[in-house]
């Protein structure tokens, strides 16, 4: 095929200007039907139309297209958008790739201008409307319809729909497609809607979509379903992603985390776990899985007469089998494996994400947790010896927490059954350094969890583990594997006039609460042991998220105190009206079967256990009392998840985390979104800043705005980055929130160069404040990409021409200090 | 002086300590072709991707894999002889290592790509007859190969075609060629595509970066010793170096794109070369001949710092060295 673009043959070295020119000066703040720019006359472009037929590209439809989804939309230009879209067509291009390059092209645009998010998502709802109206989906139940016919609607939602056709189609409000950001309706449609299985064409709208989970999760009433669909259309709410993939479908496996006990120390169990970690991840389960219980390596095998080769080939194992599980291309398995730190191979374990050293004994897929005792925290801090055993000698230590542990802990010492002993600060130094090295080996707290978990007022029920993002903590055995469904509050829709809404969020929370409750009933289980474990225990896991969002509109810096005051307050609220809910719920329905065996039963919630007394006694003594008579529906229901994709489909930053950056790309399966502080953006327009030289500041910056100095210092203050808040406060608002959260919270933490130093006085610090789990430590590349699109002249024109990303990489003070020229400031060379 | 003949063993005192830094970073960064996850790009190569763009991407490919190879070439025959410092040479040791992990990452990738041998020896070959890479095999040498008979630079000529050698190799082809290069692998991922090359190419970008970034630092040294090398005649070459090289990088353009890819047209690609030229000009202190904005509305998103999730991808921002030093014992009262 030859193609004839427009540009001249490239002996001239004068060079052919992208045609925008002529056309841009308009501001078009309404569509306007642009009768001038007759220079795309001269062309020979033409498109291909879905009949095959041939036309010429032609600007003046492409303007009125885009100008179609402009309303309200002030500072959007139009033509801008037409002409990019055009120049960067070929001759021969189909319609389709036209309407999807167009909004490519407005969505490269969202970082000069936040409105060109709106403008994108828009043009690319109207994109999904076409694909689906196409194959004569024209409403809510022939989009059922259809679903049911391709095989991957349930008989059950079918029915439902069709009794109720009239009422639900109805329901359908085009309207709300306006509260997506680009980001997140690209991710509903790239990843969430039904695809029919032979064309890959989707065959629900965004809105369809919202209606089919809703009808799913409702029990069969349709006041109930438009109930919950307004909800989650409101973004103000949303299920988790597995609940948001297969509700209504065949395969209704609803839930995110999965928490199976270690396999026992014989080769049976071994492999039959890998096979129930396969089924699990199949259907988007998310899996944390023990390896306490497995013998350490030199462990004698009396059968053969040999010896154990220890965790790590078992390891290798599951770290293939995982990578092989895809879970239907949708995304990755994944998988966290726990180690309790008195286990022989923790060494071992510690390894396992080095990318130097033997291939057979690293695990590039599988995610790395610590399992730790109080105990050996203790003997950290006053340097003591930490003794390593093998399971099969100690078998009973894993089932064992709190003072039972010490005992049986210092017996085995006393035995002399160790294999070793190492000193307690060089594993912990370890620990630190695969945290630094590869932000995994995440540090979760044995005897904290166990001692702050409503599951565990028995002995016989212990905590083994938590799941793959660290916020799930509930009892597992050799006959149950923990199960959670989780969903998540965006406290960034529930501001209004300056305020936060708690009337709203304690709605939301009743909602909520009774959907995920509705789960566990409704649930697939693809093993029996996690069939048996939800039944007994009706965990959920409510969390939160956009909590940055909140702060940022109410223009509070992240570490305020009415910032840590007003999230304490949240948690507080959100944990009073789930266990009212679920005190409601339990006198409808009955109390969980394992509710006499839980701490509730006995009158203690959880900011009992972290001595914490909240405001109103009052309320909180009459929900005990109510309590200890109806008894619970749910044994756990708050977990803080990590939200990283339904935040970006709500489009509010990931539950309680800061802001990582006030520009930054989004990295997804489908593909790299850039995203700007919206809210950043405002203030800086409203200040006349927001241009070219501020954006390539803030990107030459990293993200900060610290140098901003034209930005009133307060506002600079509100827009920190996580790199720049003490992480001190981050743990100080996990611990207040802690006290209202039965489960735990994805917490991750924010280092730009991490040392030991640092990570062990930040580690030590959390542990005494009491947090159950801690999650990725993250921390920033030692040298940087260059920046190809800032230029190179502010600092070139004068004297240094090289931008030296290394300078960058490393604050002037800490290169210097590093410098071997210069010794006595130099720590290294101590 | 860094242009000096000779091997110059003295690390102490050291005389370029910026060298020296710029060697323990890039150990830092240490990555293995193993950890990158190639799962999805064969769903996406065969059931996503056009022809045009399966086009693209196999030349693509073959030529990253043959250029680390060039630039390793001249590491050896030509820096490493002529950049007298020990702790500028430890660097380029570290860099002959990463131009080698890359070329065995593109190799990787082909291999991966093209699973017929016969393809594969004929994307190979594509390097040797096909018109757009025998111009810019010919471009580097006439620019860089004509250092090749010196075998130490004794004269004022010799440093200065040795300068001339190293800008070319900085600004055109690590500068130029693979900010092109890279350029159409970013083009793809903004479109969702061949997550594990860019991936790997994010990796291979931040090195690249940072061999720039040396380069530039060895010619700002050389020029500050010996000021008179940068002269009115190497300001006129290197400007003619950088327009030839633009247009080599044209042509490349023209073939990878000919079976038309919606969303990057070649004149668009034409611009973004000239705003690159125009970066590599600046950074040597010139003024810029083309003044060309960057069309590449793409190109800003490699641009900003990266927010992975897990479940998505592997994180490639960690850094590899802790663990030695004062500041790496076991302490409670570090600030945090």
């Amino acid at each position: 095929m030859t193609v004839e673009t427009p540009m001249k043959p490239t002996a001239a070295t004068t060079l052919p200007l992208p045609p925008a020119p002529p056309v841009t000066a308009a501001p078009a703040t309404s569509p306007q039907p642009a009768q001038g720019p007759a220079e795309f006359g001269t062309t020979t472009m033409r498109v291909r139309k879905r009949n095959g037929t041939a036309e010429p590209v032609d600007l003046n439809k492409i303007v009125r297209a885009v100008g179609r989804s402009c309303m309200g939309l002030s500072r959007v230009d139009v033509m801008r958008v037409a002409t990019k879209t055009i120049s960067g067509l070929y001759d021969g291009a189909t319609t389709r790739e036209l309407d999807s390059l167009s909004i490519q092209t407005a969505a490269a645009l969202i970082v000069e201008e936040p409105e060109y998010a709106r403008l994108s998502s828009r043009l690319l709802a109207t994109f999904i409307q076409k694909e689906v109206s196409n194959q004569d989906i024209h409403s809510f139940s022939q989009s059922i319809a259809a679903g049911h016919k391709h095989g991957l609607i349930a008989d059950r939602l079918l029915q439902f729909v069709q009794a109720n056709a009239r009422k639900l189609n109805a329901a359908i409000d085009p309207a709300r497609n306006d509260l997506f950001e680009y980001f997140g309706l690209r991710t509903v449609y790239d990843r969430y809607l039904l695809k029919n299985p032979q064309t890959r064409e989707v065959i629900e709208t965004p809105q369809e979509f919202f209606l089919r989970v809703a009808c799913a999760l409702s029990g069969d009433n349709a006041r109930e379903a438009i109930e919950l669909y307004r909800l989650f259309s409101s973004l103000e709410y949303l299920p988790s992603s597995p609940t948001l993939f297969n509700s209504g479908t065949r395969h209704e496996q609803l839930s995110s985390c999965f928490l199976l006990d270690s396999p026992a120390d014989e080769l049976d169990s071994i492999y039959k776990k890998y096979s129930d970690i396969a089924m699990l991840s199949k259907f988007s389960g998310g899996i944390g899985v023990g390896y306490h219980r497995v013998r350490a390596r030199g462990s004698l095998i009396r059968s053969t007469n040999g010896h154990s080769n220890g965790i790590v080939p078992w390891l290798k194992t599951l770290d293939a089998s995982v990578a092989a599980v895809n879970q239907g291309g949708k995304r990755k398995g994944a998988c966290c494996v726990y180690l309790e730190s008195w286990h022989a191979d923790i060494e071992d374990f510690l390894e396992l994400r080095d990318n130097t050293g033997d291939e057979a004994r690293r695990t590039h897929n599988l995610n790395l947790a610590n399992w730790v005792p109080d105990l050996f925290m203790r003997r950290v801090e006053t340097d003591g010896d930490w003794s390593l055993f093998d399971p099969k000698t100690v078998p009973h230590l894993t089932d064992l927490w709190g003072d039972a542990f010490d005992k049986a802990y210092a017996e085995a010492e006393a035995s002399g059954v160790a294999l070793r002993k190492v000193k307690a600060r060089d594993l912990y130094a370890r620990m630190m350094k695969v945290l630094a090295q590869t932000g995994n080996g995440w540090m979760t707290f044995k005897d904290l969890s166990n001692r702050k978990s409503n599951q565990t007022a028995k002995p016989a029920n212990v905590i083994h583990l938590s799941n793959l993002c660290t916020e799930i903590l509930e009892v597992t055995s050799q006959g149950e594997t923990a199960v959670c469904n989780l969903g998540s509050l965006n406290l960034g829709r529930m501001v209004a006039d300056g305020k936060f809404d708690f009337e709203r969020l304690r709605a939301n929370v009743q909602l909520a609460l009774r959907q995920l409750d509705r789960v566990i009933d409704l649930n697939y289980y693809p093993i029996p042991t996690a069939a048996d474990s939800n039944r007994r225990w009706r965990p959920v896991g409510l969390g939160l998220m956009g909590l940055q969002d909140v702060f940022f509109q109410l223009r509070l810096p992240f570490d305020a105190p009415e910032a840590r005051a007003l999230s304490q307050k949240i948690s507080e609220e959100i944990y009073y009206a789930a266990l009212s809910t679920s005190a409601d719920l339990a006198e409808q329905f009955g109390a969980h079967p394992g509710f006499s065996e839980t701490r509730a039963a006995q009158g203690e919630l959880q900011f009992e256990s972290w001595g914490v007394v909240p405001e109103d006694t009052a309320r909180w003594s009459t929900l005990r009392a109510r309590i200890q008579k109806t008894g619970l529906r749910n044994s756990l229901m708050i977990a803080i998840a990590p939200t990283a994709t339904i935040a970006s489909i709500a489009g509010c930053y990931e539950c309680i985390e800061p802001q990582v950056s006030n520009l930054f790309k989004r990295e997804t399966l489908s593909g790299d979104f850039l995203q700007v502080n919206r809210y950043l953006v405002r203030d800086l327009q409203a200040l006349g800043l927001w241009n070219d030289s501020t954006r390539n500041r803030i990107k030459m910056a990293e993200g900060s705005v610290q140098d901003l100095t034209e930005l009133p210092a307060e506002l600079r203050n509100v827009y920190r980055t996580a790199w720049e808040i003490p992480m001190r406060s981050l743990i100080d608002m996990a611990a207040d929130r802690g006290a209202f959260i039965d489960q735990s919270q994805s917490l991750n933490l924010f280092v730009e160069t991490p040392n030991i130093g640092k990570l062990s006085s930040m580690y030590f610090y959390a542990w005494q404040k009491g947090l159950k789990t801690t999650y990725y430590l993250r921390s920033r590349p030692a040298t940087r990409i260059a920046k190809a699109t800032v230029g190179a002249s502010g600092a070139a024109a004068t004297s240094a021409p090289a931008p030296a990303p290394m300078a960058q990489a490393m604050p002037e003070a800490e290169a210097v200090a590093c410098s071997l020229e210069n010794p006595e400031s130099c720590e290294a060379c101590q | 002086m860094l242009l000096d003949p000779g091997l110059n063993l003295t690390l102490r005192p050291m005389a370029y300590p910026v060298f020296f830094e710029m060697y323990r970073n890039a150990i830092k960064n240490t990555w293995t072709v193993e950890e990158v996850d190639f799962s999805t790009d064969l769903v996406d190569l065969r059931s996503k991707m056009t022809e045009a763009e399966r086009h693209l991407i196999h030349r693509l490919v073959a030529f990253f894999a043959t250029g680390d190879s060039i630039v390793g070439n001249n590491l050896v025959l030509n820096l490493y002889k002529h950049l007298n410092a020990p702790e500028a040479r430890m660097y380029l040791s570290r860099q002959l290592y990463e131009e080698a992990l890359h070329v065995q990452f593109y190799l990787t990738l082909l291999d991966t790509y093209v699973p017929d041998p016969a393809e594969r020896a004929k994307a190979f070959a594509a390097i040797d007859n096909i018109p757009s890479i025998q111009r810019k095999a010919a471009f580097c040498m006439k620019w860089m190969d004509s250092i090749h008979d010196v075998q130490a630079a004794r004269t004022k000529e010799d440093r200065r075609r040795f300068l001339l050698n190293l800008i070319c190799f900085a600004g055109c082809i690590e500068g130029l060629f693979f900010f092109a290069a890279f350029a159409y692998v970013y083009f793809l991922r903004s479109k969702g595509l061949l997550n594990g090359l860019a991936a790997g190419t994010n990796w291979v970008f931040r090195d690249e970066s940072a061999h720039m970034a040396f380069a530039f630092e060895a010619i700002q040294v050389a020029r500050k010793e010996e000021p008179d090398l940068f002269d009115a005649r190497m300001e006129r070459d290197v400007v003619q170096m950088l327009r030839e090289a633009v247009e080599c990088e044209t042509t490349f353009a023209q073939d990878l794109l000919s079976g038309g890819v919606v969303g990057l047209s070649t004149q668009d690609m034409r611009g973004y070369l000239e705003y690159v030229a125009d970066q590599r000009l600046l950074m040597l202190g010139m003024a810029p001949v083309f003044r060309t904005k960057n069309p590449l509305g793409f190109m800003e998103l490699q641009d900003v710092q990266e927010l992975t999730n897990f479940f998505e991808r592997r994180v490639s921002s960690y850094q590899v060295a802790v663990g030695v030093g004062a500041a790496n014992d076991v302490v409670f009262d570090a600030a945090f």
